[in-house]
């Protein structure tokens, strides 16, 4: 059995100095399951919204009326009374001018959305499984290139007072790069926001997880652009997995990294925290797949590659193509010849003409008055005496 | 520093590789099979077609030499009736009543110019008396049925149409009958031999082009100065402008 792998715990203070190991939590084992963080990101993120709606009465605070048929109009209400342009236009229709708008948006549009418990744990879990995971946090987009380990455990972090401190101490391990990133993006917002307390946009940094919540770093963190700060009992998915994107870059403190089991429990207990979860099993127990199919096993197993079947060749006209008509009939070639001494062609050639049809047709004596009679046929009178004497000479 | 030893091929690869050459080699050595089989091939339908030309002669001159005897005799030769009767599509797909339209499929008569070599009985020709005014027909000689499978043979192979290129191709199929190249295929159904059903269904129906100087008019029959219905032996001409 292999031993399970451990984390290194380092002191806050003193840059690099490693204070203790800790094996790994089982929830940084969990099965990162997207779709399980996106499905509960999306409904939760709607928990935060206050409802808006336009008024009630808008648009029907006339006493319009339709003037009926057989007047020549249409037979939208129109404002009543006289003495004004008002007067005759019409009114209440989505169509019409200050009419109400089509389906008034009404407050009690359902808002929220419930999630089970099972899926919020099994999110969060999956999410901070992933926060574990370096390619899935540079993915994110952290700037996460000098921290010394992921994941990042820092003890006495918790204690820092001063929020220059804090800097001092993220900077020392590698998180300045990530902090430097979400300062530099402080920007306005663009559109209507801006206007409406939502001012300015920064990006995500990392996030701190503490254990104790009168912790002096609480205060600490407030003013760093793009820092967030979540007690290990009260994980989010909304701050571990901003945007639905899995992978945040999380800053632990010692006391919330090891509280994990006893949050989550293992796969072999169920959690104490929360009661009774138990974290989801991986569908696959081997998830490398490459190196499954790689194995003998796989391959010993496998057919040959199937060469992609050639495409047959197009019809060649084996009266036009040489090569064509001597794949299908290699007579034909000799035919011809025979053929061609029936064609005046001077004595000597003819002759020369004869010997070569003679050696190349097949000698079966059987065949071979047959063959001779053939030529006998096409052949000319005066030629026929040639082949009389070659029959003689036979 | 790591001291470098001799490389280490590891063993997964080295067994992939030994697995690699050894389905080269079978490769290599079923295309020399093939190699052999394609010459071997070769040499006999070179002694077929010898001997194919030598009977289809053999036939014609003692025909000849028949009626030429007749004549001086003052009697009458009766040739044997043809076996076999090439049939070509006159009208188009549109307009046909469902009984002719059923025979024209039966006989694979799909498509205009569509042509098929048909067995001469009593049921074919009853067959052909039905769509008698949508195709011409006639007795096709042996240079009019190799014309077409040199130049417009298609084989059916898996249901797909599949240009005749090479001998293995009649050979795959038909090979356990004595059928190994085109030559024989031609001999059967020339002479409406054993396998004469195989051969004709192993071809495709031939695709013709229109006829070169055109029809008479298809409206009326082939003795009536048009085109359709029995023209016997003249099919060959028709066919040879369609080829």
């Amino acid at each position: 059995m292999a031993a399970r792998p451990v984390i290194t715990v380092f002191d806050a203070k003193t840059k690099g100095e490693v204070k203790e190991t800790v094996p790994l939590p089982a929830v940084l084992t969990a099965p990162i399951r997207l779709d399980i963080v996106r499905f509960v990101h999306d409904n939760l993120a709607k928990n935060k919204r206050q409802p808006y709606a336009v008024s009630e009465w808008t648009g029907h605070q006339h006493s319009a009326e339709s003037w009926g048929t057989g007047r020549a109009v249409a037979r939208i209400p129109r404002i009543s009374g006289s003495g004004t342009g008002r007067a005759a236009q019409g009114a209440f229709g989505n169509m019409c001018r200050s009419g109400r708008m089509f389906a008034p948006t009404k407050i009690w549009r359902r808002w929220h959305r419930k999630v089970n418990l099972k899926q919020k744990r099994h999110a969060v879990a999956a999410a901070v499984a992933a926060s574990a995971v370096p390619a899935l946090v540079m993915a994110r987009g952290h700037q996460i290139d000098s921290v010394p380990e992921i994941p990042l455990v820092l003890d006495g972090i918790e204690k820092v007072e001063r929020t220059k401190d804090l800097l001092k101490v993220l900077a020392s391990y590698g998180a300045g790069d990530d902090l430097a990133r979400a300062a530099k993006s402080v920007t306005l917002r663009a559109g209507r926001g801006k206007s409406r307390n939502r001012r300015f946009t920064v990006r995500r940094g990392p996030l701190l997880v503490y254990d104790d919540d009168k912790a002096s770093v609480l205060k600490a963190f407030r003013n760093i652009p793009g820092v967030d700060a979540v007690s290990v009992h009260k994980l989010s998915i909304l701050k571990l997995a901003p945007g639905g994107t899995l992978g945040r870059f999380i800053v632990w403190s010692a006391a919330a990294f090891k509280a994990l089991d006893h949050i989550f429990g293992t796969y072999t207990q169920t959690g104490t925290e929360k009661g009774g979860y138990q974290l989801l099993r991986p569908v696959m127990a081997h998830a490398d797949v490459t190196a499954i199919v790689k194995s003998e096993a796989v391959q010993n197993v496998l057919r040959p590659i199937k060469e992609t079947p050639e495409a047959h060749d197009r019809k060649a006209n084996p009266y036009k193509n040489k090569k064509a008509m001597d794949r299908l009939n290699p007579f034909h070639k000799l035919k011809k010849r025979i053929e061609m001494i029936k064609a005046k062609r001077s004595l000597g050639k003819q002759i020369f003409d004869l010997k070569y049809v003679f050696s190349t047709l097949t000698l079966n004596k059987y065949m071979l008055i047959d063959k001779l009679e053939i030529l006998l046929q096409v052949i000319n009178n005066i030629y026929a005496k040639i082949i009389l004497w070659l029959r003689n000479a036979l | 520093m790591v001291k470098k030893g001799p490389k280490q091929v590891p063993e997964s690869v080295r067994k992939l590789q030994a697995r690699i050459e050894q389905a080269k080699q079978a490769k290599a050595k079923a295309s020399q099979d093939l190699e052999a089989q394609k010459s071997a091939l070769a040499a006999e339908a070179q002694a077929k077609a010898e001997k194919y030309l030598a009977e289809y002669i053999h036939k014609e001159t003692t025909s000849n030499q028949n009626r030429a005897q007749a004549k001086k005799n003052d009697q009458f030769w009766v040739e044997e009736e043809p076996k076999v009767i090439l049939v070509v599509r006159i009208k188009g797909i549109n307009k046909i009543a469902p009984k002719p339209r059923k025979v024209l499929k039966l006989f694979r008569l799909l498509q205009l110019h569509n042509a098929v070599l048909v067995r001469n009985n009593k049921a074919t020709r009853n067959m052909l008396r039905l769509i008698e005014p949508f195709v011409t027909f006639g007795y096709p000689s042996v240079q009019t049925i190799s014309k077409l499978v040199y130049k417009r043979g298609f084989i059916k192979v898996n249901n797909q149409r599949i240009p005749l290129n090479d001998n293995v191709q009649i050979s795959a199929v038909l090979g356990s009958k004595g059928i190994h190249c085109v030559e024989d295929l031609i001999h059967q159904l020339v002479t409406c031999g054993t396998c004469f059903k195989e051969c004709n269904n192993l071809l495709w129906t031939f695709k013709l082009s229109s006829p070169i100087h055109g029809f008479n008019h298809k409206r009326t029959s082939f003795i009536q100065g048009g085109d359709w219905g029995d023209r016997e032996k003249k099919i060959n001409t028709l066919v040879n402008r369609m080829i």
